[in-house]
């Protein structure tokens, strides 16, 4: 039941995803609102899923990676929803949503896996879902980097064409990804200190090596640089933006690895 | 009744003929009343603007009616009827109310999206509505033609991005800055065009104005003229790295700001990017400034690409615009023609039930035992025939005046079945 609303959420998903691209070319208000009530349709039928996992489970639905990526997911859709809402920035769909589709099927692809045997902390729970509010952040990250770096490519060219007319000023898109590094950072950095500290708990190591473990470091590194070189050096628009683009391939790997890599993470 | 719009417009007409042709609004209402008077018209609205005349009216004979009001306006003026009449085009009905809704909309304008003419339109239409000419037909027309005109504007971007060179630039730096509200500006040279380019900024909310230029009195002049402050020609680097858009425009025969100074004041500046109108010829801002990074420099070649650009945009938002109109055209040649029926209708359906209720009655009257269920019976019997004699003539009308044929089928139902005379 649970893994077959999942599939309906990740269709809905994937309608609102090819919506939201067609707006971009036809920017037609019938289609954007089209692509919002998908979104909303497939978040709702997501809920639901998730409300019956964590009852099948007798936990929150965040024992295992595809589980969390799944609430990630819906973290990440709905924030889009209600960015687009407050902000009129209608053309984020196209951007986040794609991201958002990849990772729901990573997440339904995954064996339904059981609760891993060494989660019984209460600080794992914590430890599990900051990092998945810092991965939707730099989710969000990641697409205000990418329509930066268009616009910014747009206007140097000096040849206006599809994006210069859909995509809003550099300093917006510039203030999209540091605000977004700026609240995904403390969730991703939180996420990492627990899990490091109750490692070496139920472990006794905190440092054995663990591939998950490994890349989400890195990306911290690469992001802690990021939000390091903005703060004290003034990084910002293409540098900061590029910083954002390898960040989040880091975070990719980190997710990669933990879905398909044996190790602490892994089912 | 048959409605036409018949005229000429920059499309096929050239400027000669329309300046001699179009008139000024006293002429207008003299013109209009002397219409009315005549038979000819039972409708009629004109309008007149440097880029068309046309007369938009209802009449049992257009052709008749075009001529009646194209021969008024040519002895107007003293032209002969014969030279304008070739060129003028006519449309009727449906294709009459196609183009009156693409003219307000301004998808026939010179200027694509041009926002002038739906004004043009509604004075031309209030005008004739004062003038008493304004009828049954050209109301509603008009009245939909202004709800097309306002969805086409708001729902595609016909109208949406610039087309002259300094309102490009403000939009270019729409797209680099946040919103132009307290923006430092520098203009560099004080030509015409930057200071029209200065003050479409000043509209936007930019502010302080600075002006740099070699002769200090036509700077402190300008700076007056804008509200700014004159800035001492040898203080321009200085200038440079506070402000955020810089317009130039001197006569300069090199460059007045080079890639190295531009270099130095981008170290100073952090986050913030600097953009570069650039309207002189020979160019004011060194073309090496490109490769720094947050620098943004516009020459009036560029900005004359990203006019064009907008145009393209523009016209690939007018075949938006026109499936819109011509959609809308449909829903509104259905609403006028079943309009133009259902009178017809109404009373051919009052006059069946009055004969039914006439003959229940006079059965019902032979019938003085008949119980309840008899009652019924012959209730819905006579209902029934009714409807179904009802049924072919009310098809027939509606396809018939859905096609622009309804005329003679009214007429024919109404001798028929004898509803009097129709209106």
């Amino acid at each position: 039941m649970h893994s077959n609303l999942i599939n309906v959420a990740v269709i809905g998903y994937v309608g609102a995803t090819g919506l939201a691209l067609a707006y971009l070319v036809q920017r037609h208000d019938l289609v954007h609102r089209l692509s919002t009530l998908a979104a909303l349709a497939g978040w709702a039928v997501h809920t639901i899923a998730l409300v019956l996992r964590s009852l099948e489970l007798g936990a929150p639905p965040l024992g295992n990676l595809p589980d969390a990526i799944s609430v990630a997911v819906w973290v990440i859709v709905l924030l889009e929803v209600l960015l687009e809402q407050r902000t009129g920035l209608r053309v984020l769909g196209a951007f986040v949503l794609p991201v958002a589709v990849i990772l729901g099927l990573k997440a339904t692809s995954g064996r339904p896996g059981a609760l891993a045997p060494a989660l019984g902390s209460a600080w794992v729970w914590v430890h599990i879902a900051l990092a998945m509010v810092g991965i939707a952040a730099f989710v969000f990250n990641f697409a205000g980097a990418i329509m930066y770096l268009l616009q910014e490519r747009q206007l140097k060219l000096k040849r206006p064409g599809a994006f210069y007319y859909r995509l809003p000023s550099l300093e917006t898109l510039d203030r999209l990804t540091f605000r977004t590094l700026a609240l995904g950072f403390p969730f991703l950095t939180t996420g990492l200190v627990l899990g490091v500290l109750w490692a070496r708990a139920a472990w006794g190591s905190a440092l054995a090596f663990d591939p998950l473990a490994f890349f989400s470091l890195v990306a911290w590194v690469i992001y802690a640089g990021t939000l390091a070189g903005r703060a004290a050096a003034g990084w910002h628009g293409r540098r900061a933006a590029y910083c954002s683009i390898v960040g989040f391939a880091a975070l990719a790997l980190t997710l990669g690895a933990g879905l398909f890599l044996p190790g602490r993470h892994g089912s | 009744m048959p409605l036409f719009v018949a005229g000429l417009s920059h499309r096929n007409a050239p400027v000669e003929l329309r300046e001699q042709l179009a008139v000024e609004d006293d002429k207008l209402r003299e013109l209009l009343h002397d219409l009315q008077a005549s038979d000819a018209l039972h409708e009629v609205m004109v309008l007149s603007t440097c880029n068309r005349v046309e007369v938009y009216g209802v009449a049992d004979v257009p052709g008749e009616a075009r001529a009646l009001v194209f021969r008024s306006l040519c002895r107007h003026r003293g032209l002969d009827l014969a030279a304008v009449e070739p060129i003028l085009y006519t449309h009727l009905d449906a294709d009459a109310v196609h183009h009156a809704f693409r003219v307000s909309a301004s998808l026939d304008s010179m200027m694509l999206g041009e926002p002038q003419i739906l004004g043009q339109v509604k004075d031309a239409f209030a005008l004739a509505q004062a003038c008493g000419t304004v009828g049954p037909q050209l109301h509603p027309l008009f009245s939909q033609a202004f709800n097309v005109a306002k969805r086409v504007r708001t729902e595609t971007g016909i109208a949406r991005h610039a087309v002259s060179v300094s309102f490009a630039a403000v939009e270019l730096a729409r797209k680099i800055f946040d919103g132009l509200g307290g923006r430092a500006v520098l203009l560099v040279g004080a030509g015409k065009m930057s200071e029209l380019a200065a003050k479409h900024l000043v509209a936007q909310g930019a502010f302080p104005i600075y002006v740099a230029n070699r002769t200090w009195a036509r700077a402190q002049d300008l700076a007056r003229a804008l509200s700014g402050t004159a800035v001492p020609w040898d203080e321009l680097l200085t200038a440079l790295a506070a402000v955020d858009i810089v317009v130039t425009s001197t006569g300069a025969s090199a460059p007045v700001i080079t890639q190295a100074a531009v270099s130095r004041v981008m170290h100073g500046r952090r986050a913030r990017p600097l953009f570069f109108i650039d309207i002189a010829v020979p160019r004011d801002v060194e073309p090496g400034v490109d490769v720094l990074d947050d620098v943004y420099r516009y020459d009036i070649d560029d900005l004359k690409q990203v006019v064009d650009a907008n145009l393209r945009e523009r016209a690939r938002e007018a075949q938006r615009a026109e499936s819109l109109v011509e959609r809308e055209v449909g829903k509104f040649v259905v609403r006028q023609s079943d309009a133009e029926v259902i009178p017809t209708i109404v009373s051919l359906r009052a006059r069946l039930e009055d004969i039914r209720l006439g003959e229940v009655r006079k059965t019902l009257a032979r019938l003085p035992d008949a119980g309840p269920e008899t009652l019924a019976a012959i209730e819905a019997l006579s209902t029934a025939m009714v409807n179904k004699i009802l049924h072919a003539p009310i098809t027939k009308l509606r396809e018939s005046s859905r096609a622009g044929a309804s005329r003679s089928w009214l007429e024919l139902v109404h001798e028929l079945f004898g509803l009097g005379r129709r209106g």
